[in-house]
């Protein structure tokens, strides 16, 4: 039998209830995990300070090296971020409405793992008080950024594209913040009748409401594949072998659907466990998300085998020595460790059941991100390791202030995300109703016409239907 | 216009007005290093340390690569290719292969295209120069150099290399680097500066040999000779013709393929200012 | 200079004459500029003395201190720093041209650890103490002691430097001059005068065609690395002639050669022989020109014993022999390895008598000039009198000892026994800019002004094809008032004991111009006053000096050399080398050169131990192993570098690092291969056998990381330095 995404006669109420509910209400695991990222957070913050205030040198950069973790994690980051975008805007505009209980949290990963992002080109700057002079801001004396350097159409699409998530995951929130702003008191009432900007669901609200969000989610699909495809210029656009390679901008949009899918997982497990969202957060979805994980996948893989192939068959010597190098210079462990949990860990999602055993599924999905983080790491450091002139190579391990403010860039991340999940509603309230109204509906023609157009007919709608239970 | 017009005339921005581009240049400074006069001993790379107020980074950060030197001396034990013996020798029988390596001044360099925030831009001069105020520390340009010749201030490295009075040595016709910019070998641009200075107030133009690099007047042997390629009068300019080695291409046509010039990289399309002549191996012996 | 600033000290400072009229030796600036007089206040750059242009940098001349060969140098001084250091054109010596020694020159004098007031032995240490004190104490120390119990030591001295040492010694009735240099060329001296009848015989090195380098760095760490390294040129650019580099340690001219050929150190000898032989078989060389002993010598030494005595193939022998007799001129030369053995003058003399019969004396080896004014001649230092000192010391034989330019604390080798003894000499005066180890040791301390604040003249052993005299003008002002010229030193001294000859002169400056004005008739000026003598002087910074070439007179005699005999305690020979950047260690405290990598090693800030990949393949010793040099005297801990450019029965250590003082840069970094060396000498000139030491070598259990330049020594078929044949280019470039 087809297993069902979500019981449909649950209960309106309890969608609201059960929602609500994990906003208040803070459990000592939460305030353990929100402890142990703000400890996380504190250790960057420390490292930062010192790396400030004494020079990029504390990082153990050195000349062949003046890049290694900072930009390896702005990639991994970057391409975390696109989960949130293929599921609600690309799974949105196909009609997969399987996602509708789990997109919530993953755009608001998008918007978090931006703002984690973002903070690396920073970091990682030697004079970060000079950032501004990448945007073309109005100076008098006439000085503009490059625009023909890949770090400034970074700074253009990174900005666009947090700009945009962050938009589209407000208004795909009004209709719940409205529900929130009516099951709130205090500070919280206050903070949603400011958000919910007066959304009363009114017909024209929701007819304005759909098209807003159809043409976000269409705007949001381009942005995201290039900004990608802009984050692997940083790399494509250079001569370096290793970096110079054609296939990088689908390589890269691949490798962050991959690393974003993983995430969404992850995040999908523990979000299940914490806030008791068996409910929503069903098998079956996470069957979907694990078959959807695995065709990109493989789509990964596929690049990532011609990209070895392309670079075996070509002509640039040196990029086929850094691959040679790659295999079996003292990296290789890194690089298998990438392959192995890229290219054979996945198939593990190709048995239905693993795909139905949450904690398996949390471990894979761990292993699928450690190989997207060490892919961005090959990706950055041999090459710089092993680039053109053999007199200037060098091989370089990160600093403990390198992995200090990379760990707690995940203490930055988690943070966000768990005042998020106790302000906003993780999972989308009306748009689990939809789909719980749908599904009915395929049962039920009838009563579901009865439905729609009672629904309809409601002037006071806030949202949650009069009728239980039809 | 055309797609292909535009590709034409864009890569014309780069080339000079005698090869029908649009760069006007004054100069084309240039050079030419006979690396079988180079004996490797290190006099251009200390003269470039008293010149240009490089940083003594110690032996500790020395050792994990972040050293300032401008123009290092590498020195290979490669065998040269009239050995017919694939078997490596117990011996160097044919000595060491010196070469003398700073920024090549490339003139379509890889670096300045991929600096946010044109830092780094190339000179009416045919130089690759580095704005140090303007630089902002992303360090793309020295992960797009081929030859890897650009130095980073990981450090505030003048708080530690020049304890008083060593300080009173700085010259001051250029800045002491703070850390978090990107330096790098200037042909000495301070003297280039102050001979074209001099030459405009005496309205004439600026004389080969009225200046030269401060490595290039070190040098014992004098391999290192650096000039003006517009002035066809000039050393380094008679140099490169005899070589036949030219600007603006990627591969030379020479007529005698056995002459000594080549430009290292030369194949990645960065068009070098800078001419090596073939190190020369007495080998019947 | 202390106290308020007298404008008039100051012009002088500068090297400008404090009379009327001044000169500068500048290149931006017209040349002469008249300057009134009258004013005695200090003027701030605010309103600038009239040539002193804020942002204009002022060329002065003056002449190198940092080795022996006696460069000249222009120093552009930029509102009243000097800056940097360039070669002064017009030297023969050096012809514009600079070593990286000479560049670094101004860290020396800029040194952030210089002595900076007179200290005496106070206790265990040394306190600072005012100059009268300082005078008055060595006056008393001097009256005290007999003549025969004063010795100097000095490194090289020349011109008016050693002039005033002589004349303190003749005041004072001392007896001793020990000149101790340990990059010498002592050996090759004796050799010269006893065979040629000219100790100061030049090399041409730019008029050979084949140059077979015996061991010898002439280009690195040499009696005159800039000169030689500007005749190699010569001698590469016309007619492309052949370096062949036999040596047990490649050294850095060695790694210029055509042709670099290992061989056991200290049988350098029996191969020149071995060539004779094989020249003289082939019946190319007329065997007449050398006495008949010798030939009967040669004759014993076939191309297969010396192949059996160096380790050299007969084959190599014969071919290098060919090369030898088909391309003439050439030049055979030996360098500190071979001099440096208990027969280093044997070897020596087989060498020039290898020479002889090429007929390269008087080609490229010429003869030296005869000039007229002997004092000013230079003194060069060796090994010899370091032992010849350490066994007065030994014996009790000194009461007052003047170090100047030498460190033989830190050069002398332990089993000379001269550290333990040295504390038994009742007053060691040390007279130096830095704290090195023999300040420490000394009871008096009197701070000597850097080079570039000081007066004094120099001359050149080899000054190529001019001699001159190289005037030594200060570049700027003194940075510490409390430190004095050596010349004004010893010059109080000397007005002390005899005011008559030297009251009327109120410094050294006064001494110096009227010393040089005196010798106005030797030079080859053109000037007719002494007023435009004097600034032509300063103004070149050297005079050029009137002196015929002398004559050679060929002798040759015997030579005895010993077969070589394996040790089996001692397996493998030391070769202590010294390098082109630290030198003999005197350079160490310049970061500038210790951040240098080593020209061929390619390593900076340390001491490292060079070791054939077999020799230390048999001992299981990797690269980065710290390895237990152990001599009879000692032992030193090292880190090993495989290098193929070594013999496999030598170790070679890098002469320049293992301080115990002189200052932050020097301090505790690396080890000093001098201490293992034995007590042994050269027969016949009592020079120290340097490279005569043998050591076994001991793996420890620990590593080190050798901080060096460049990460791969191969070019991984990059094509970075191109090599064509010798042939492709004469076909090209029709050399």
């Amino acid at each position: 039998m087809i297993e069902k995404d979500i019981d449909e006669q649950i209960k309106w109420a309890k969608i609201n209830a059960d929602v609500l509910r994990s906003m208040e209400n803070p459990r000592r695991a939460y305030w353990i995990t929100f402890f142990i990222c703000i400890a996380m957070m504190a250790c960057a913050v420390t490292a930062e300070i010192y790396q400030y205030n004494t020079g990029m040198g504390v990082t153990n950069l050195n000349n062949p090296h003046m890049w290694d973790m900072y930009i390896a994690s702005f990639v991994f980051w970057i391409g975390m971020s696109h989960s949130g975008t293929l599921l609600s805007a690309i799974l949105h505009i196909i009609h997969a409405d399987w996602r509708k209980p789990i997109y919530r949290f993953a755009e608001a990963m998008t918007t978090f793992s931006l703002m984690t992002a973002g903070f690396f080109p920073m970091i990682h700057l030697g004079r970060v008080w000079n950032l501004y002079w990448v945007l073309p801001y109005v100076s008098d004396r006439g000085a503009w950024p490059n625009f023909r350097s890949p770090l400034v159409w970074d700074a253009f699409a990174i900005s666009t594209y947090l700009s945009a998530s962050m938009l589209f995951l407000f208004i795909g929130m009004i209709p719940d913040l409205a529900i929130c702003r009516d099951n709130a008191r205090g500070w919280r009432r206050k903070l949603y009748t400011v958000l919910s900007l007066g959304w009363i669901g009114s017909d024209r609200q929701w007819r304005n409401f759909r098209k807003t969000y159809l043409l976000m989610a269409c705007f949001l699909i381009p942005l995201a594949v290039s900004v990608h495809s802009i984050v692997s210029s940083d790399f494509a656009m250079s001569i370096m072998p290793g970096w110079h390679v054609t296939s990088f901008p689908p390589y890269f949009v691949a490798g962050a659907l991959y690393s974003g899918c993983a995430a969404i997982i992850t995040l999908f497990v523990m979000l299940r466990y914490y806030f008791r969202f068996e409910e929503y957060m069903t098998v079956a979805i996470m069957e979907k998300t694990a078959k959807l994980t695995f065709a990109i996948a493989m789509v990964w893989t596929y690049l990532n085998l011609i990209e070895f192939a392309s670079t075996w068959y070509g002509h640039d010597i040196y990029a086929k020595e850094l691959l040679i190098a790659k295999a079996v210079g003292p990296y290789s462990w890194i690089f298998w460790t990438m392959l192995f949990c890229g290219m054979v860990v996945p198939f593990a999602l190709a048995v239905e059941k693993f795909r139905r055993h949450m904690p398996t599924m949390f471990v894979v999905s761990l292993l699928l991100n450690l190989s997207m983080y060490f892919e961005r790491w090959m990706i950055v450091a041999p090459t710089l390791s092993m680039s053109h002139d053999p007199h200037q190579w060098d091989i370089m391990w990160p600093s403990i202030v390198q992995w200090a403010i990379v760990f707690g860039s995940f203490g930055w991340f988690g943070l966000l995300f768990l005042v998020f999940v106790k302000v906003f509603p993780s999972v989308s309230m009306y748009e689990v109703k939809e789909m719980v109204f749908h599904r009915r509906r395929l049962i039920n023609e009838d009563a579901a016409k009865v439905y729609s157009r009672r629904a309809r007919d409601r002037k006071d709608a806030t949202g949650e239907p009069e009728l239980e239970g039809a | 216009m055309s797609l292909q017009n535009i590709m034409e005339n864009w890569s014309n921005y780069r080339r000079g007005a005698e090869e029908g581009g649009h760069h006007k240049y004054e100069h084309r400074w240039g050079m030419a290093i006979n690396l079988d006069l180079c004996i490797g001993c290190n006099a251009c790379s200390t003269a470039c340390y008293a010149e240009n107020n490089l940083a003594v980074v110690g032996k500790s950060r020395f050792a994990k690569g972040q050293a300032m030197h401008w123009l290092r001396v590498e020195r290979y034990w490669d065998e040269s290719q009239n050995k017919s013996s694939s078997v490596t020798p117990d011996y160097p029988e044919e000595g060491a292969s010196f070469l003398p390596m700073m920024c090549q001044q490339c003139n379509s360099a890889t670096c300045e295209p991929v600096c946010p925030v044109a830092a780094t831009y190339h000179t009416p001069d045919g130089l690759n120069a580095q704005v140090y105020n303007r630089c902002i520390g992303s360090r793309y340009c020295s992960n797009n150099c081929p030859y890897r010749n650009r130095y980073f201030n990981f450090f505030s490295y003048y708080e530690s290399s020049w304890p008083e009075p060593l300080n009173l040595q700085l010259n001051p016709d250029l800045t002491v680097r703070d850390k978090g910019v990107m330096e790098k070998c200037t042909f000495c641009v301070q003297r280039i500066r102050a001979a074209k200075d001099k030459a405009k107030m005496a309205d004439r133009k600026v004389q080969d040999g009225e200046f030269t690099t401060a490595c290039a007047q070190a040098c014992p042997t004098g391999a290192i000779v650096f000039g003006d390629r517009l002035d066809e009068t000039s050393k380094v300019a008679k140099l490169w013709q005899q070589h036949e080695v030219k600007l603006g291409v990627y591969k030379q046509h020479k007529q005698n393929p056995e002459k000594r010039g080549y430009r290292i990289f030369e194949e990645l399309n960065v068009d070098p200012s800078v001419m090596y002549l073939e190190r020369v191996r007495d080998t019947g012996i | 200079m202390s106290g308020k600033l007298n404008r008039r000290e100051f012009l002088k400072a500068l090297g400008v004459s404090g009379a009327a009229g001044a000169t500068l030796a500048g290149c931006d600036l017209p040349s002469t500029i008249t300057l009134e007089e009258g004013k005695e206040e200090v003027v701030s750059y605010f309103m600038p003395e009239e040539y002193v242009v804020p942002g204009v940098g002022v060329w002065y001349a003056s002449t190198c201190t940092q080795c022996t060969a006696g460069c000249g140098i222009h120093g552009r001084v930029r509102e009243g720093r000097i800056l940097k250091v360039e070669g002064n054109p017009d030297a023969p010596v050096n012809a514009g041209k600079t070593c990286q020694m000479g560049q670094a020159g101004v860290q020396g004098h800029y040194n952030p650890d210089r002595i900076t007031s007179p200290m005496m032995r106070d206790g265990g240490g040394l306190v600072a103490i005012s100059w009268d004190k300082a005078e008055a104490m060595l006056t008393e120390k001097l009256a005290g002691a007999s003549g025969d119990r004063i010795a100097w030591v000095t490194g090289t001295v020349s011109g008016h430097q050693r002039v005033m040492i002589e004349n303190f010694m003749e005041a004072t009735g001392a007896k001793h001059h020990y000149v101790h240099e340990v990059v010498n060329n002592r050996v090759w001296e004796s050799v010269c005068q006893d065979m040629l009848g000219d100790a100061n015989a030049r090399l041409r090195i730019d008029k050979a065609d084949v140059v077979l380098s015996l061991g010898a760095d002439f280009m690195g760490a040499s009696s005159s690395p800039v000169l030689y390294a500007r005749q190699y040129a010569e001698f590469r650019r016309g007619k492309r002639g052949t370096l062949i580099q036999v040596e047990g340690k490649m050294t850095m001219t060695g790694g210029s050669a055509d042709l670099w050929v290992p061989i056991r150190p200290g049988t350098e000898g029996a191969l020149a022989l071995g060539l004779a032989n094989y020249l003289l078989r082939k019946g190319d060389v007329d065997g007449s020109v050398v006495s008949a002993e010798l030939r009967k010598r040669i004759d014993e030494f076939t191309v297969e014993r010396a192949a059996e005595i160096t380790g050299v193939s007969g084959d190599r022998i014969q071919r290098i022999g060919k090369v030898l007799r088909d391309r003439r001129p050439s030049l055979v030369i030996p360098g500190a390895a071979v001099q440096g053995q208990e027969f280093g003058y044997q070897a020596t003399a087989a060498i020039m008598a290898l020479n002889i019969l090429l007929g390269n004396v008087g080609k490229t080896i010429e003869p030296g000039f005869d000039v007229p004014l002997k004092q000013l001649q230079a003194k060069t230092g060796g090994t010899g009198d370091l032992v010849r000192f350490a066994e007065n010391v030994k014996n009790k034989q000194l009461d007052v000892v003047l170090f100047y330019g030498a460190n033989p604390v830190y050069t002398a080798p332990i089993a000379l026994g001269f550290r333990d003894f040295l504390g038994s000499v009742p007053f060691k005066v040390a007279l130096s800019t830095f704290p090195d180890e023999t300040v420490m040791q000394a009871d008096l301390v009197l701070p000597v002004a850097s080079a570039m604040e000081d007066w004094g003249t120099h001359m050149a052993v080899n000054s190529g094809e001019q001699p001159v005299l190289g005037v030594q003008q200060p570049l700027m002002e003194k940075l510490y008032a409390d430190t004095r010229g050596f010349g004004d030193i010893l010059l109080g001294m000397l007005k002390q004991k005899k005011p008559d000859t030297y009251g009327q002169y109120a410094d050294f400056y006064a001494y110096l111009s009227n010393a040089l004005v005196a010798m106005k008739d030797s030079s080859v000026s053109v000037q007719t006053t002494p007023k435009a003598f004097w600034e032509e002087a300063l103004q070149n910074g050297q005079v050029g000096v009137k002196a015929p070439v002398k004559k050679f007179a060929v002798k040759t005699f015997d030579v005895q050399i010993p077969d070589h005999q394996a040790d089996a305690e001692f397996p493998l020979a030391l070769m202590p080398t010294a390098r082109m950047g630290l030198f003999d260690g005197r350079h160490a405290n310049l970061p500038w050169l210790q951040e240098s990598p080593d020209q061929i090693a390619k390593v900076v800030w340390d001491s490292w131990a060079e070791l054939h990949p077999i020799t230390a393949a048999k001992y299981g010793i990797k690269e980065g192993d710290l390895i237990r040099i152990e001599s009879a005297n000692g032992a030193i801990t090292t880190t090993a570098y495989l290098f193929k450019g070594m013999h496999q029965e030598a170790i070679a250590v890098p002469l320049g690092q293992g301080h115990s003082d002189y200052g932050r840069y020097a301090r505790g970094r690396g080890v000093n291969p001098l201490t293992l060396l034995d007590a042994r000498v050269d027969a016949k000139t009592g020079e120290l056998a340097m490279y005569a030491t043998r050591v076994k070598i001991v793996r420890t259990d620990e590593t080190k990381d050798i901080v060096r330049l460049g990460a791969s020594d191969v070019q991984m078929g990059r094509g970075f330095v191109r090599t064509v044949s010798v042939d492709t280019l004469r076909r090209t470039e029709g050399a």
